[in-house]
Parts: structure tokens; C-alpha cells; sequence
């Protein structure tokens, strides 16, 4: 291993501190996570809007966040914004900011494919049975579209935790900051970030097992009869010739 | 006993119309009902990216009949059906429901909210909501539209699933039930809504066979002992030549043969009713 000696009394002083900057990681995931969930909704239904004007701009909203890198927005919100506003940002409203507007591009996007992938006779059944606009949103179309894409859903959660580490870019004292700093004070890059890397690790590790709990329980529940959708991809990219999932025998 | 059974039998007049009526297109009304008109339909047009789809069509149906709509792909039957239902509104015409005029000058009369209740209808696919139990599919509307009591609406459901042979699995998921079981539940669940008219669309075209010979033998019972009419786009000529009163068949966006099963199947003159029964059969 070139010589090199571990030492782990380092990582057992660093500890307390990079769980207080973990506590910082789950705090930004956190809200932001909640306040895109409730922002994408608005967006997803703009996106499907029979007014040419509300689709055109939610459709450019979600382009602008899904097509340019999460730094750049983060960077923009925090040097480029106060540039053009005169309003400077502190870092850690930046971060919500940032990676606010761009989860919710993405989660919008999700929910687009999810109110899309629920079959249109359900809807009309609900219709025929005088079901009021409103309730079928209510009992027919999200529950069908929040089971669809829960997984979808779960996986751009774990991708926000991850992705928070850039906030450290603009002095947001979150887990990977901490580490940063220790790593530096003590030149022990390899304990530290592996640490790192592990608590991130034990966090987002569950929450993939448990989307992919979820996403079998969904195939192995189908039942007779049950058509597998196009696949994410190919709702994506409509045109594009891509498999639908296998469903167990 | 049926629930229409008060209402008058068909006018002689109609009755001497009834040899005469045979593959024109029908302008006139159907002539073997059981009773009083129940959906009456003028001059109904609908054209889809200017397609017309719907050409002047005349269509009527009678409380407790049976109609059966065949024809080809595209040929307007499902349009009809939407049309009836009021999922797609007609370019122009005039749709009559139990003598209440509910759509004419290209526009819902107030009257169609009065009688939209009484028409349900049942898809050929996709026909539950899986993510409920059977119970919940059958009683969420009545519970979420006219505020019933679960205990009433359960009450309701057992009867109308007891109807259909389907009782036992009130409490089964729907994506437990077979493809004919979800198709007699979807039916069941219309009947929540004490609908006059059932309209079916190619509700059996995904089942097999003796499957859909039970589904279909299922609204043949409701017409029978309920009195609900029923309107079917089917390609089942088995069961069209013996349950229904009237076959329509449409032809280019046109009704082209509006008649009973007999003359249909057995004297029809018509070439391209001719030619689409021959093709079925085989």
C-alpha cells in the first residue's frame, strides 16, 4: 500500500465534526426535497398545458435546469445573481436555492411521465361515474402516478443527497466542507475522505434498497394482465426504441 | 322484474315498420325495442384533423334494447359511443336522452348534467382503477358524488357484483382478477350509478372466447331482467345474431345497415356488410 500508515485517531477526532456538517447535508436535502416536491407539481401540470404560452415556459424552465451543470447554477446563483440583482446571497440560501430550482425541473418531469403513464379510459371511467375534475386528480391519476414513479422519484432523492457535496464549493459548511477542512489541517485525504465517503454511503445505500424493494413489489404485485409502460427512456425520448420492462412469469 | 316495465310497448306503427327497416341507413327510429325511445341522435357529425369520422349520423335506441355496433376500424363506432357518453362532443347535431334534448347547437344543453348520471360505460381495457380493491372501485363514486354511507354503498356494491357473479371477490386487489372478472366488476360498478344505458366498447375484444361469452351473457341478463339498454361495439357476431335487437353497421362514418340480427346476418343486400360478416366468421 507505498508505505502508507493509517491513522485512525484522526478520524475518530474529525467525527463530531463532520456529523455536525452531515446534519448541514441533511438539512439542505431535506428542504429542498420537500419544497421541489411541492414546486414540481405546478410546473409538471404547466408542462401539460393546452396554453401554448404556461407549456413553452415551464417546458423552457425544465430545459435550462436539466441541460446546464448543477455548478454552474449554484455558482450562478451565488456570483452571478448578486451581480445582476445587487442582492448578495448568504451560501446556505444559495445551496437551497440552486438545488431547488434544479430538483424540481427534474422531479416536474418525473411527475409529467407519471400523470402520463396513468391510462386515459381509467380517467374517463372516473368521468362516466361523475367523478369531479378534482377527484380524479385526487383518487384516480397521483396515486396511480406516485406508485408508478416512486422509484424514480427515490433515485433523484439519493442523487440530491449526493449532489449537496457541491454547496462546499461556495463555503456551505456541510459534510464534505468539514472534510475538506480537516483533510487539509491534518493532510489524512485518505482517512477523511473515506469516512466521508462511508457516511454518505450509509446513508443513501438504504434508501436504494428500499427503492429497489419497492420497484419489485410493484412488478411482483402487477398481477395477470398487467402491460408493462414504455420505460422512463423511452417516455423521455419519444421514438426511441426501447424494451419494456420484464414482468416475472 | 324490470324496472322499465311500466313503460308502453312500441306503437303499432312501429311495429308495421318493422319488415320494411332494413339496410337503409336509419333515419327513422329502431323499430323492435322493448319500449319508449331512450337515446335519440340527429344529424351527428365529428371530424378528427379533418377526417370526418361521424357523417350525418341518425341513431336511436330503446329503453331495455340491445344494440350491437360492428364495422370496420375507424369507421365511426367508438366515436359514436364517446359521443353518447359524453366524452367527445359532436361537431353538430342533436343528442337526445329520455326526452330531454342534452346536446344540440354544438353545445351541452343544462339538461346533460341531469342525465349524464344515468349513462355508464365500460372500456375495452385498463377498465379498474389497480390501485383499489374491488369494493373501493365500486364505491367511490357513489361515497365521493352523492355522499352515501360506506355501509349503504357496501350494501350496493354486493347487490350489483352479486348481478354479475363476482360477489365473492369484493374485498380481491383488481390486478388479482382475470381479464373477464375485471370486466364484469367494471360493468358491476356502473350499475352503482342505476345507469338507463350501458355503453360497451370492445369490452370483450381482449378476452377469450367462452370469457367473453360470459361477460356478454352478463348484460344480456341485466337487459332482461333490469331493463338496461345496452349499446355494443362487438365483433362477436354469435352473440349479436342472438341477443341483440338491433345490429348497426357502420361504413365509412355512416350508418350503412341498421336492422335486426336476422336480416343482417341472413338477407342483408348490403356488399360491405356482407364482406364484413364473411370476414369475422372466418
Amino acid at each position: 500500500m507505498n508505505g502508507y500508515t493509517f491513522d485512525w485517531d484522526v478520524v475518530a477526532r474529525a467525527l463530531p465534526s463532520m456529523i455536525q456538517g452531515l446534519g448541514i447535508t441533511l438539512q439542505i436535502t431535506v428542504i429542498t426535497i420537500v419544497i421541489s416536491m411541492i414546486l414540481a407539481i405546478p410546473v409538471a401540470v404547466g408542462r401539460m398545458s393546452k396554453i401554448e404560452v404556461i407549456r413553452w415556459t415551464a417546458q423552457g424552465y425544465i430545459e435550462i435546469f436539466r441541460c446546464t451543470p448543477l455548478l454552474v447554477q449554484l455558482f450562478w446563483i451565488f456570483y452571478a445573481l448578486p451581480a445582476l440583482t445587487g442582492v448578495t446571497l448568504p451560501g446556505y440560501a444559495s445551496a437551497v436555492i440552486a438545488l431547488t430550482a434544479n430538483l424540481t425541473a427534474f422531479m416536474a418531469e418525473t411527475y409529467r411521465s407519471g400523470f402520463q403513464s396513468v391510462p386515459v379510459e381509467q380517467v374517463e371511467a372516473g368521468r362516466m361515474l361523475q367523478l369531479s375534475r378534482f377527484q380524479q386528480l385526487r383518487y384516480i391519476i397521483v396515486p396511480q402516478a406516485m406508485r408508478q414513479q416512486l422509484p424514480v422519484i427515490l433515485s433523484l432523492n439519493i442523487s440530491l443527497f449526493k449532489d449537496t457535496a457541491l454547496v462546499s464549493t461556495i463555503a456551505v459548511a456541510d459534510l464534505m466542507f468539514i472534510s475538506n477542512t480537516i483533510s487539509a489541517q491534518n493532510y489524512r485525504a485518505l482517512e477523511i475522505f473515506t469516512l466521508a465517503a462511508f457516511i454518505y454511503f450509509a446513508i443513501a445505500f438504504p434508501v436504494s434498497l428500499i427503492t429497489s424493494a419497492i420497484e419489485r413489489r410493484m412488478q411482483n404485485t402487477a398481477g395477470p394482465g398487467f402491460k408493462p409502460g414504455p420505460s422512463l427512456l423511452a417516455r423521455m425520448m419519444p421514438g426511441t426504441k426501447v424494451a419494456a420492462a420484464k414482468v416475472p412469469a | 322484474m324490470s324496472r322499465h316495465s311500466t313503460l308502453a310497448p312500441a306503437s303499432s306503427t312501429n311495429l308495421q315498420q318493422k319488415g320494411t327497416q332494413v339496410t337503409t341507413p336509419a333515419p327513422a327510429p329502431a323499430t323492435t325495442g322493448t319500449g319508449q325511445i331512450l337515446v335519440s341522435a340527429r344529424g351527428l357529425q365529428k371530424s378528427f384533423h379533418d377526417r370526418a369520422i361521424l357523417r350525418n349520423v341518425d341513431f336511436d335506441m330503446r329503453i331495455g334494447d340491445i344494440t350491437v355496433i360492428i364495422g370496420k376500424s375507424g369507421s365511426g363506432k367508438s366515436t359514436l359511443l364517446r359521443a353518447l357518453a359524453g366524452l367527445t362532443d359532436p361537431d353538430d347535431g342533436e343528442i337526445t336522452f329520455d326526452g330531454k334534448t342534452v346536446f344540440a347547437d354544438k353545445k351541452r344543453t343544462k339538461d346533460w348534467g341531469t342525465v349524464s348520471s344515468e349513462v355508464g360505460m365500460v372500456f375495452q381495457a385498463y377498465t379498474l382503477w389497480p390501485h383499489m380493491n374491488v369494493l373501493d372501485n365500486m364505491t367511490l363514486a357513489p361515497r365521493k358524488t352523492r355522499g352515501m354511507a360506506a355501509s349503504e354503498a357496501r350494501d350496493r356494491a354486493e347487490a350489483a357484483l352479486d348481478e354479475v357473479g363476482m360477489k365473492h371477490h369484493i374485498l380481491s386487489r383488481s390486478t388479482q382478477l382475470s381479464g373477464g372478472e375485471r370486466q364484469r366488476v367494471a360493468i358491476a360498478r356502473a350499475l352503482m350509478m342505476k345507469p338507463k344505458l350501458i355503453l360497451c366498447d370492445e369490452i370483450t375484444s381482449a378476452l377469450d372466447p367462452p370469457v367473453a361469452a360470459e361477460v356478454l351473457d352478463v348484460l344480456r341478463r341485466l337487459k332482461e331482467e333490469d331493463g338496461i339498454a345496452v349499446a355494443l361495439v362487438t365483433h362477436d357476431m354469435a352473440f349479436a345474431s342472438k341477443a341483440a335487437d338491433r345490429v348497426v353497421f357502420f361504413h365509412n362514418g355512416e350508418i350503412a345497415v341498421n336492422t335486426t340480427p336476422e336480416m343482417a346476418f341472413e338477407n342483408c343486400d348490403n356488399p360491405d356488410l356482407q364482406k364484413f360478416v364473411d370476414a369475422v366468421r372466418f
